[in-house]
């Protein structure tokens, strides 16, 4: 740096925090005569008003250019203090904090001195990163108001109504002919007994005439650049390629029932179908006798969790988690089969029951209504085999009569297949999502940050994401919308500058940075004196991970705000006069 | 092995004076039972709502020496009539087994 830099140091005692621990004043003492410190103060609380408007004044009467805050974790108060310094008319990117609570004071609580020394080290190492910071602006994307929904079933259907009712143009993909996914099969669905194909033919009939949306059938995905707020994408539908322009994409492409192994619960005898299957049944039964292969059918006996919270011991990939919808399906399938005829014989065989919240209304319904529900345990599971007489015998450890062992013959098993993610490895090659050890896409944060994928732009909702309820599906539907409207309708997104950038003169276009990107935000280019090929970095798409850094045998990629140099003065100033 | 008798579940657990479906299996029952009666009453209804009537025959004198005193039915969580239900068994067994 040629001109000398003025910068101030804030010390904070954290009412007691920090000074408890660490001797602030020793720090204080220390880092004023430190080179480039221009003024080096203490404050009771740094983040209160007063000190804050103290601070302020004191950037401008001592003409600042840069400034420590040494307190606590950047977490909490990094924007605090870069707010603080924007009204102070200071660039808020040459604001640095050092963190002297949580990685110090509350650390070495047994040890003043070495807590105070690793302090004034840290606080050293600030300052150097300080003097070589340059005043960096965000990165600022306009956002094209268009979205792409990828599968139209219930979750993308909803989402691209309300997108739509938002203002914004939907781009609807749909792999098969007909919209709907599974819903469209099915008929009474709890809670409330409304049909699935009934809800799902009134919003397609919805976006038909919906001048906003257009719904593309036997559509795929193929390709997609560009960054959040601004993608192009290309989509192939029926062998023609549509290019398009979004600035968000939704993936609601679903789940996939189980598929049972021959023999895995009795599959392949005649009499044993899946959940889906019985629906479909009870659907196309109406109001009328339940009949099952010409036959009127007298005892339905349902299994619950198949496919579900299978048990590493069991199989070589098991599913561990609990699908969710199954239990109440089950229930309620059993309800809806009562209502047709009262005097079938209903048998749950179950390891737990997960009718939660309302649902549990449900269970109890089905309980005072005569249904038997017997619990069996993983280790000794039930067995089925086919009777003379053509129904179905089983033979199952009841825990709650004391394992006692009872047989019981049924004219359908019904199994409760549960959720499996699909297979969308050209999808995934295409988007990058991540996808979790369970085979679903993985979002952010579960709780915080449900509908969020590490790829900004890019949003995941319904069972796509994990196994969901159709409620809860249509949920996360509509927080995606949310997301995504928020990032459209303002117009712009203003991203951080930690990006990396690439020294033109040093590149020599190896490729080893574009390999290791997990982002895809490098590409290559023709420098502009055309002289050589070199590397661009797309900083919408760069997320400043720095993973291309330490792979350049050049040396010719830093990562602005975290220079190699800024890097290599932090080290050297927090080691001083260690060797 | 015990056959699950649907005929048997129709005849008690689905009529009107029975009730045992609500028993969440915690053992209030037992626990204040001042007969300490061997077969508690969470299994005696269990046997019934599974149907396996000649479990419950078995334990007829079991049956016949709880005292109706409700200490049990009181201490119940999930509302079971667990005298009523024990005088229905009993009415079931006199009128079948005993021809009263």
């Amino acid at each position: 740096m040629s001109k000398e830099r003025r910068i101030g140091v804030y010390v904070c005692y954290c009412g007691g925090n920090i000074s408890d621990y660490v001797d602030v004043e020793a720090v204080r003492d220390a880092l004023e005569n430190e080179d480039g410190v221009v003024v080096a103060k203490t404050h009771m609380f740094t983040c209160s008003d007063a000190s804050q408007q103290l601070m302020i004044d004191e950037i401008g009467e001592e003409n600042l250019d840069g400034i420590v805050v040494a307190s606590c974790s950047p977490k909490l108060h990094l924007h605090t203090f870069r707010e603080m310094a924007k009204r102070a008319g200071l660039n808020e990117y040459t604001y640095s904090q050092v963190n002297i609570r949580e990685q110090d004071s509350w650390t070495h609580r047994h040890d003043v001195e070495a807590a105070t020394e690793k302090a004034i080290r840290l606080v050293r190492g600030g300052v150097a990163k300080t003097k070589l910071t340059a005043p960096l602006k965000n990165i600022r994307i306009e956002t094209k108001p268009r979205v792409l929904i990828v599968g139209a079933g219930a979750a993308g259907l909803r989402a691209s109504l309300v997108l739509a009712d938002m203002g914004l143009t939907v781009y609807l993909l749909e792999k098969e002919d007909e919209p709907g996914g599974w819903v469209k099969k099915w008929g009474k669905m709890f809670p409330n007994n409304k049909r699935g194909d009934e809800s799902i033919a009134k919003l397609v009939a919805k976006i038909r005439t919906s001048e906003s949306i257009t719904l593309y059938t036997n559509a795929r995905l193929i390709e997609k650049s560009g960054s959040l707020g601004d993608f192009e994408v290309k989509i192939e539908v029926k062998g023609e390629t549509i290019p398009l322009n979004v600035g968000a994409i939704i993936v609601t492409t679903g789940f996939k029932p189980y598929e049972l192994a021959q023999d895995e619960f009795g599959h392949g005898l005649n009499g044993v179908i899946t959940l889906p299957e019985y629906k479909e049944i009870l659907f196309a039964s109406g109001e009328d006798k339940l009949i099952h292969n010409g036959k009127p059918v007298k005892s339905v006996t349902f299994v619950h969790c198949v496919g579900s919270r299978q048990r590493q011991e069991d199989y070589d990939k098991p599913n561990l988690y609990c699908s969710r919808y199954c239990c109440t399906a089950s229930i309620h399938s059993g309800l809806t089969t009562r209502g047709i005829d009262p005097s079938i014989h209903q048998y749950h065989l179950f390891r737990d029951i997960r009718s939660y919240g309302r649902y549990e209304l449900l269970y109890e319904e089905a309980r005072n209504g005569g249904s038997l529900f017997l619990r069996y345990d993983p280790d000794s599971p039930p067995i089925f085999e086919q009777a003379k007489n053509g129904r179905v015998r089983i033979q199952v450890k009841d825990q709650l009569t004391g394992n006692e062992e009872l047989e019981l013959e049924t004219d359908l098993v019904v199994l409760a297949t549960g959720m499996v993610p699909r297979e969308n490895d050209e999808l995934n090659n295409v988007l990058k999502l991540p996808i979790g050890l369970d085979g679903f896409y993985n979002e952010i944060h579960p709780k915080l940050r449900p509908v969020e994928t590490v790829v900004d732009g890019v949003f995941i909702a319904g069972t796509s994401q994990g196994p969901k309820n159709l409620a809860e599906s249509v949920s996360s539907a509509l927080a995606s919308v949310s997301k995504s409207g928020g990032l459209l309708m303002k117009g712009y997104v203003d991203l951080e500058p930690f990006v990396a950038i690439v020294d033109a003169d040093k590149c020599t276009w190896c490729g080893k940075c574009e390999e290791i990107c997990p982002y895809g935000a490098i590409e290559k280019i023709t420098a502009e004196d055309g002289s050589k090929e070199i590397a661009l970095i797309t900083k919408a798409v760069c997320k400043g991970g720095g993973t291309c850094v330490p792979v350049c045998p050049e040396g010719a990629i830093d990562i602005e705000g975290y220079t190699n140099e800024q890097i290599t003065s932090l080290i050297d100033a927090m080691i001083k006069e260690v060797v | 092995m015990y056959k699950i008798d649907a005929d048997f579940v129709e005849a008690v657990s689905h009529s009107d004076e029975f009730n045992a479906n609500a028993c969440m299996h915690c053992g209030n029952c037992t626990a204040s039972c001042p007969m300490g009666l061997e077969l508690l009453p969470r299994k005696l209804f269990r046997y019934v709502v599974v149907g396996l009537e000649k479990m419950v025959v078995e334990n007829a004198e079991t049956i016949y020496s709880c005292l109706l005193c409700k200490m049990c039915e009181e201490s119940c969580p999930a509302d079971v009539h667990i005298a009523g239900n024990v005088k229905k068994l009993r009415n079931y067994i006199n009128t079948k087994y005993y021809k009263l």
